[in-house]
């Protein structure tokens, strides 16, 4: 009598095994791409991945990590295309054969934020100055820790400052977490961070426009940060889907795509200047 | 046949031979391995040495020409996580012939004293032991198998529970023949209804049930000979006992209402007739004669069974042998 | 704190409310750990029970070494599924990766200790009365193996509630071998994780009541089946 209920229980989990098969092999046109979590976390692809689905009925699934290991998967062959924006790395990862045909996309900068009182007195200042005199008033500053794009990049900016990396001292708190998570710790402890404008207007968005930290230092011209897209190999990998790939190059560097990047906004504010050359 | 458990030999006997739709008795006071014999004789182990023989074939566990027909009723009550019902029809299920299943199993348990519609409802958590047992007895009387093993059946349960698994096993063999054989330290009841019993001590069986046994430890009296001090008496044996845990198998000549010498080598003993029981097949009578704390057992002679002269509460006299001692 | 009130809200609402990204990744969770369940299920328990059942040399160090692999951390065992199902690795022509089927395989790893070693401890304590009463009452072989697997059900059983606990709550494999992409192989564990790093506490919180609401509900069904019995 208790016989059939199992046999019941045990179909369906068989018939849920059976479907996952069905499901992958219906044949949609896929594009896997691997980005960072700041660019994820901006909202960016959530936009354009439906506006390039009706443009070529293809779907965009991406995977969202940090800049190291997004390459990475570019390397072992996982995915088709990646997006990062560390150009340092980008050059190695084209160089080493790993990827073709990279393109510059769109760029933001980074910026200094810390508390509206500014105690420190860094607003306005360069970012030479300005990380010189945290250091010497013992900040609280508030770092990534991570090793992600742009945690090295706040490393370079240290270094282009003459100073050393800072990684012990009490002053210097290395979170180990995502942008957004980092804010809100600089937050927390009233201190200094370094983020990417497009994050940081994430964050007044999400917090209603009401935030306890500002921008600060900003418009350096070593506080760029360029977004560019990079096909993977076909040669080393003859897996991936390079023409879908190329499709999505031309796609997102043509004008009209790089116009509706433009416009991409939150709070009126624009999150990224387009600049594909062309 | 020998079995043995990690090394240790715990039965070791010659031959046994069980006739068929007889009833069979093993008796022995506990560790004897009257246990372990009906786990051999019900196929659930395989003897270490020898082989066991059913209607001529040799059987082992899972033998398909034993599985069906020799069921062992543990001694402790215990049945499976299911209703009643799915007890008793487990064994009818896996045979395969389910015709009329519902109608089996009732008739089983009413053969128990159980029955009812409610009752058959019951899960296996809400019943007593006695009724547990019936059960089981129930779930193998549904097989009608050919020979039943019981170990000590009313040990464990209530005494009306006691007294229909009696009924019950002994209605088995009227009606459909089947060959049983009991466990039981109630030897005097094994007496009263079996047709043979077999003593079983310390793994070996010693004879057909009249043996006394005594234990150590063994004393050495002032005299130099060895024995057991019963109040003011003596028992003496002819050898020095092997060790002090060797058991002294005496078989008691005879006892006698005057002290007189039968034999020169006799050493007699005063004592009290506590029980006299009737042996059903020979339709003697054994009479138990407690000397001290030490009980003798006697079958008495035809004459004296005869003549009814010896009763309970008899003082009698107890002549034995004792060059006649077996050790154990 | 009050991020924890907030996320009781959202809790409400996202379910209420239909929200399609949640309802996907809660379809994504129950996918994903039913595959790895049944998987771990019909392996587990027959291994689970051999070993608890029969005697053999080894039987000791191999009870150890399953209780010792029940304590894998989950990114180390997401690690070393990703080293397989990579394109170039030994099962990368297979394109599981960053499937849910991926993810399954290695939460049956992950389930798979539970299983076996749990319905091993059933069995080991399972009465020794039982296997005379069945055997007494005819079983032969298999029919005693398959009785005693029933017998000892409520054991089993709760090793697979504990094998689904841990499934259900783990992030490091649906992570590593999944790479969390929304609508695909975005779970409410990934999800959870995602939101969190982004800040978003409240909706983390959302995101874990709503794990929680549908572990219960399995649990309540899980509870009727053993209440029957």
């Amino acid at each position: 009598m208790k016989r059939p209920r199992l046999v019941i229980l045990l179909s369906v989990v068989f018939l849920m095994v059976m479907g996952a098969p069905c499901a992958s092999a219906r044949g949609e046109k896929t594009l896997t791409m691997a980005t960072t979590t700041s660019t994820d976390n901006t909202g960016l692809l959530d936009y354009l991945a439906p506006e390039y689905q009706q443009a070529t009925g293809t779907e965009l699934k991406w995977i969202a990590t940090g800049t190291g290991k997004a390459l990475k998967l570019g390397e072992n062959c996982d995915v088709d295309i990646v997006m990062v924006h560390s150009p340092a790395a980008e050059k190695v990862f084209v160089e080493k054969g790993f990827g073709i045909d990279r393109h510059q996309v769109m760029y933001n900068d980074f910026v200094i934020i810390g508390p509206e009182s500014d105690p420190a007195h860094i607003k306005g200042t360069s970012i030479k100055e300005a990380l010189q005199t945290v250091k010497s008033l013992h900040g609280p500053f508030i770092s990534r820790g991570d090793n992600s794009g742009t945690h090295q990049k706040e490393l370079s900016l240290w270094a282009s400052a003459g100073l050393p990396a800072p990684d012990k001292e009490d002053w210097y708190v290395q979170t180990g977490q995502g942008m957004l998570a980092t804010i809100q710790i600089a937050a927390e402890r009233s201190g200094y961070t370094m983020t990417d404008r497009g994050t940081y207007i994430k964050y007044e968005h999400n917090s209603g426009g009401n935030t306890p930290l500002k921008i600060l230092v900003q418009a350096d011209a070593v506080l760029l940060n360029q977004y560019s897209v990079i096909a993977v190999n076909p040669a080393r990998c003859p897996n991936v889907k390079h023409e879908a790939a190329t499709q999505f190059i031309r796609w997102i560097t043509s004008p009209g795509v790089q116009e509706q990047i433009g416009r991409f906004s939150l709070m009126g504010k624009p999150l990224f200047t387009p600049n594909a050359s062309r | 046949m020998k079995h043995a458990y990690g090394g240790r030999t715990v039965l070791s006997i010659e031959h046994l031979i069980v006739a068929k739709a007889s009833i069979v008795g093993l008796r022995g006071p506990n560790g004897s391995g009257k246990s372990t014999l009906l786990r051999l004789l019900g196929l659930i182990e395989k003897p270490v040495e020898g082989e066991i023989l059913f209607n001529g074939q040799a059987v082992e566990p899972f033998s398909p020409e034993g599985r069906f027909r020799i069921s062992l009723l543990p001694q402790e009550p215990f049945l499976m996580k299911r209703g009643v019902f799915g007890n008793v029809a487990y064994g009818i299920r896996i045979r395969g012939d389910v015709r009329d299943l519902t109608g089996r199993v009732h008739e089983a348990l009413s053969l128990v004293g159980l029955s009812g519609r409610d009752f058959v409802q019951r899960p296996w958590y809400a019943l007593s032991g006695g009724e547990a047992q019936r059960v089981a007895l129930a779930a193998r009387l549904a097989l009608r198998p050919d020979v039943l093993l019981l170990d000590e059946p009313t040990a464990s349960v209530d005494i009306p529970s006691a007294e229909r698994i009696r009924e019950a096993a002994f209605k088995a063999r009227e009606e459909m023949g089947t060959t049983l054989v009991i466990a039981s330290h109630h030897w005097q009841w094994l007496y009263e209804v079996c047709d043979e019993v077999f003593h079983l001590f310390g793994g070996k069986i010693l004879g057909k049930g009249r043996e006394t046994i005594l234990f150590g430890p063994w004393t050495r009296f002032d005299s130099g000979l060895w024995g057991k001090r019963f109040g003011d008496q003596h028992f003496i044996v002819a050898s020095r006992p092997p060790s002090d845990e060797s058991a002294a198998i005496v078989h008691v000549g005879s006892i006698e209402e005057d002290n007189v010498r039968v034999d020169e080598n006799d050493v007699v003993l005063k004592g009290t007739i506590t029980r006299i029981n009737l042996e059903r097949n020979s339709g003697r009578l054994v009479a138990t004669i407690a000397v001290g704390h030490q009980n003798f057992i006697v079958e008495l002679t035809e004459r004296q069974t005869r003549e009814r002269t010896l009763f309970p509460g008899k003082d009698v006299f107890v002549h034995y042998c004792p060059k006649k001692i077996r050790w154990v | 704190m009050d991020f924890l009130l907030e996320g009781l809200f959202q809790a409400v609402q996202l379910l209420i409310g239909g929200d399609a990204e949640t309802y996907s990744a809660v379809w994504a969770t129950l996918r994903v750990s039913g595959y790895s369940m049944g998987c771990s299920l019909m392996i587990g328990v027959p291994l689970g029970f051999c070993l608890g059942y029969f005697d053999f040399r080894g039987k000791k160090p191999l009870r150890t070494m399953v209780d010792t692999l029940m304590a894998l951390p989950t990114v180390f065992i997401g690690l070393l599924v990703y080293a397989f199902l990579t394109r170039n690795g030994p099962l990368g022509d297979f394109g599981l990766l960053f499937t849910l089927p991926g993810i399954a395989i290695g939460q049956t790893i992950l389930a798979l200790p539970v299983v076996i070693g749990l319905t091993a401890a059933a069995v080991e304590s399972m009465d020794e009365k039982l296997r005379i009463a069945l055997m007494s009452l005819g079983a032969n072989r298999r029919q005693l193996f398959l009785s005693s697997l029933w017998e000892t059900r409520q054991g089993i059983l709760a090793g697979a509630i504990a094998a689904y606990g841990r499934v259900m709550t783990e992030v490091g494999i649906s992570m590593m071998v999944g790479g969390n992409i929304k609508w695909h192989t975005r779970t409410i564990t990934t999800a959870i994780a995602l939101e969190t790093n982004k800040g978003q506490f409240g909706m983390g919180i959302a995101l874990g009541l709503v794990l929680l609401a549908i572990a219960f509900c399995v649990n309540v069904s899980v509870s009727l089946l053993r209440k029957r019995n």
